[in-house]
């Protein structure tokens, strides 16, 4: 191949891996809805949701984010009303991380008091997002699931 | 929940990230070299970065050579980082680099040279990500493949 051919070639590589990356990056964090997924209080460990919306973490032992990503979700909890926040560790469950279909840590949901998942981040939570989807759930109406 | 009961202690997480962004230039001449038809001298650079993974994966990331340049020339120059992570998943993605160039290699000296330049730009886009966008393929698999039981991280 021409030496300039090749050149094109390369950086041609070097553009779709960008285009790759900017596309990682901007799904990475943002919130979506998941269908029907509910966590079981069991899980947890615990016997009682411990408030409105828990904003539940999945975390593995050699995930770089997770510490600081808890530290802020601790402190969001902290000063809204009506938040709790948990951490789950997957790294001796991965029994957990296929029920809760988790791929990637720090993977994030917010929960309703009947353990419905409302929403999940995947990934570190961008600060709008967490922000609005954490008022969304607190301002939600509660439903009542006669499952 | 922070402490790390691994027995190796956390690294930097910029220095793999370093490591990376040299492995992504060398992987590019490698494509350059295999598409201008310089089938030898491709196969044999990447041949050493093939070594080069395979360092990484088995004397652990902590080890690799690197890793000893970022020590001694860059982190003296910045400030501490932000946060520590957990050597395991970046000395397991050098394992998935030394597999997909080893291929490469491997299929090169059957003579099927075409797989020089396909490994090195696959190799490439992985290491890429890594040293731009932080993004770890290795740690995602990892993960993944924690749940398929195939690994089992140590107690």
């Amino acid at each position: 191949m021409d030496p300039l051919l090749a050149l094109g070639a390369l950086l041609a590589l070097l553009a779709v891996s960008t285009i790759v990356g900017l596309i990682w990056r901007s799904r990475q964090g943002r919130s979506s809805a998941p269908a029907g997924l509910r966590v079981a209080l069991a899980d947890l460990g615990e016997t009682a949701w411990p408030a409105r919306v828990t904003l539940l973490q999945f975390s593995t032992e050699w995930c770089s984010r997770c510490p600081g990503v808890a530290r802020q979700l601790g402190r969001l909890a902290a000063e809204t009303e009506g938040l709790a926040h948990r951490e789950l560790d997957l790294t001796r469950a991965p029994e957990l991380a296929e029920r809760y279909r988790v791929s990637q840590t720090p993977t994030i949901f917010l929960l309703d008091d009947y353990g419905i998942v409302r929403r999940r981040i995947d990934g570190v939570p961008r600060p709008e997002h967490l922000r609005a989807a954490v008022t969304e759930a607190l301002r939600s109406p509660h439903v009542d699931y006669s499952i | 929940m922070s402490t790390i009961p691994s027995s190796r202690s956390p690294i930097d997480p910029r220095g793999p990230r370093f490591g990376a962004a040299i492995t992504a230039v060398l992987l590019l001449v490698v494509v350059f070299l295999g598409l201008v038809g310089a089938q030898a001298a491709a196969l044999g650079l990447l041949a050493v970065l093939a070594a080069l993974f395979a360092w990484g994966a088995f004397a652990g990331i902590e080890r690799h050579p690197y890793g000893a340049i970022y020590r001694s020339l860059l982190r003296p120059r910045l400030a501490p980082p932000a946060e520590t992570e957990d050597p395991r998943p970046p000395s397991f993605a050098q394992l998935v680099g030394l597999i997909v160039t080893g291929v490469g290699v491997l299929l090169g000296l059957l003579g099927v040279s075409a797989a020089v330049p396909i490994a090195a730009a696959a190799a490439f886009v992985a290491a890429f990500l890594n040293a731009a966008f932080g993004y770890c393929l290795g740690c995602q698999i990892y993960l993944v493949l924690v749940r398929a039981r195939i690994i089992r991280p140590a107690a």
